[in-house]
């Protein structure tokens, strides 16, 4: 009964990543056998420039996003949180960027985002480039992975908001707890799992992403919001180099096991 | 709640509803004019004398009904056989002897979160192997393995902690394992399994890179590939986004109602 399970997991995950480590020892090719070569990849990638510009600017893209979406989540949830007319509404309408196809979305964003007759230029009657510097069109990549994303930080804290017994807040209310009190010494602990839960996702999410930045500003200008997922793209499908993509693709697997060790302790701390 | 308080969160909440909104009210209009009109001239949020030949357009396109047809045959086959799958497992590590179940449970569990970025350049040797270049079906058999680890984690946490009694209970009338997880276990399981196939939905409608990577045919394209190859074609922009609302605008609202199921299912084992 576990046969169909493990077979697909060893398909699609146990085997290519056994490969992709390989790959990134060879110097392997599209079309073209390659031959070992050690961690002259990682040697070659960790003294290029552009791969510590597209990490820098990982990190940004990163956390930039994660902050945001956190505090944002952590609102809405809380205004979420009690009953009020057209509610049922407003939770869909905030939860459906996250469930719309990514990339639909992200084709969205580049049209209002255009400086030809796009959305917000005309609403706001101004001519901003807003992809064609690099720290606007960085500001630009974080606005729309906070509009897809900050439903995931809503819907776990509003979840985690549910587990709070409801008497231990009304006898803070009796004892004359302030409202900033009951909130850090009482509220705050039961959301500490969900809010850690969504960041941990929202942190791997980003960190891996690829459709937001290659669909708004495929890396550009300049090369200014490379990130490690578009930049292994076209190094590997673009470029044809399998191995150095792969190299590309594996440095970031310290922050994939860090999240790991991190989530596993989430769980077993129950 | 103060009157304040009330008055900051209602703000906060018409705001961002209006920021959620936008793009799909951008869609909206571009898909109700024709050709490159949208992105020339006029008001681009909104369609003044709207034209519904983009709608008409598509219900004749044999490519959009192929596109269509291709997302339907993905979606559905992508849930089927990772719910299938993951329920076999999660009955089998929570109700028979399994050598070291739980480690195998954490085992599978850990994988979920590997970056799609590390796996997606071998899958297209895979994919190449199983004779599927080129074919919706390279995604049928790729977006289970991305699944089935989160959803066998969720069904395990859920039949292990139903009380044994019951399983023991139809065990001793002589019922068998398929039998009693169609009679016993999956009717209690309804509201786990719609978390599970929310889950497998938001995999399936998020992932651009492998229908990028392994899809290149118009006639093999899905919906949500599709994009990726008209986006850059602007003279049909309107086209584009009138394929999008009426393909699959209707399965992500309807979708959008179940957050908190969603929710539920992802916090397992993390959120009580």
């Amino acid at each position: 009964m576990l046969a169909p399970a493990l077979a697909f997991v060893l398909g699609v995950i146990a085997y290519p990543l056994a490969t992709a480590l390989w790959f990134s020892l060879t110097s392997v090719q599209i079309g073209g056998a390659g031959h070992f070569v050690g961690l002259a990849n990682y040697s070659f990638l960790f003294g290029l420039g552009t791969y510590g510009d597209a990490v820098r600017d990982t990190v940004v893209y990163t956390a930039g996003s994660t902050a945001l979406k956190a505090v944002f989540g952590l609102l809405l949830a809380f205004s979420l949180a009690r009953p009020f007319p057209g509610r049922r509404i407003v939770y869909a309408v905030l939860f459906l960027p996250f469930i719309f196809p990514a990339d639909m979305g992200a084709v969205a964003w580049y049209y209002l985002l255009s400086n030809v007759h796009g959305g917000i230029n005309y609403l706001i009657q101004r001519d901003v480039a807003w992809l064609g510097t690099g720290p606007l069109a960085m500001a630009s990549l974080i606005t729309v992975n906070v509009w897809h994303g900050t439903a995931l930080f809503t819907v776990l804290v509003l979840a985690a908001l549910r587990s709070v017994p409801g008497n231990l807040v009304d006898a803070a209310v009796i004892d004359g707890a302030r409202w900033y009190q009951r909130f850090l010494r009482i509220v705050l602990p039961y959301l500490v799992p969900g809010l850690a839960l969504a960041a941990l996702l929202s942190v791997l999410g980003t960190f891996g992403d690829f459709v937001f930045v290659y669909l708004i500003t495929g890396g550009g200008p300049a090369n200014s919001t490379s990130i490690v997922g578009t930049m292994a793209f076209e190094v590997g499908l673009l470029n044809g180099d399998l191995g150095l993509a792969s190299a590309i693709s594996f440095s970031v697997i310290p922050v994939y096991l860090i999240g790991l060790v991190y989530l596993l302790r989430l769980v077993a701390g129950r | 709640m103060s009157l304040l308080a009330r008055l900051a969160a209602g703000s906060l909440l018409t705001a961002f509803l209006v920021f959620s909104l936008a793009p799909f009210l951008w869609m909206v209009a571009a898909s109700l004019k024709p050709g490159d009109e949208q992105l020339i001239f006029g008001n681009p949020w909104w369609a003044a004398s709207p034209d519904w030949s983009n709608y008409t357009k598509l219900l004749v396109s044999p490519l959009f009904l192929r596109w269509a047809g291709n997302t339907a045959l993905v979606l559905l086959g992508t849930l089927a056989i990772s719910l299938g799958a993951s329920i076999l497992a999660a009955y089998a590590l929570a109700h028979r002897r399994v050598p070291q179940a739980r480690l195998l449970v954490v085992a599978l569990f850990a994988t979920y979160l590997l970056p799609s970025g590390l796996l997606w350049l071998p899958m297209i040797k895979v994919v190449q192997a199983l004779g599927l270049a080129d074919s919706p079906l390279a995604l049928v058999v790729t977006y289970p393995g991305l699944i089935i680890p989160f959803a066998t984690w969720v069904l395990w946490n859920f039949f292990k902690d139903l009380p044994p009694d019951l399983v023991e209970q139809a065990r001793l009338e002589g019922a068998g394992d398929l039998r009693i997880l169609a009679r016993v276990l999956l009717p209690v399981a309804l509201p786990v399994l719609a978390a599970v196939a929310l889950f497998g939905i938001a995999i399936t409608f998020n992932d651009y890179l492998y229908g990028l990577a392994f899809l290149s045919a118009p006639g093999a394209q899905t919906l949500i590939s599709e994009v990726a190859h008209t986006s850059v074609d602007i003279n049909d922009a309107g086209f584009t986004f009138a394929a999008i609302l009426l393909g699959v605008a209707p399965v992500a609202v309807s979708c959008a109602f179940f957050a908190d199921t969603y929710a539920k299912g992802l916090g397992t084992g993390v959120i009580d």
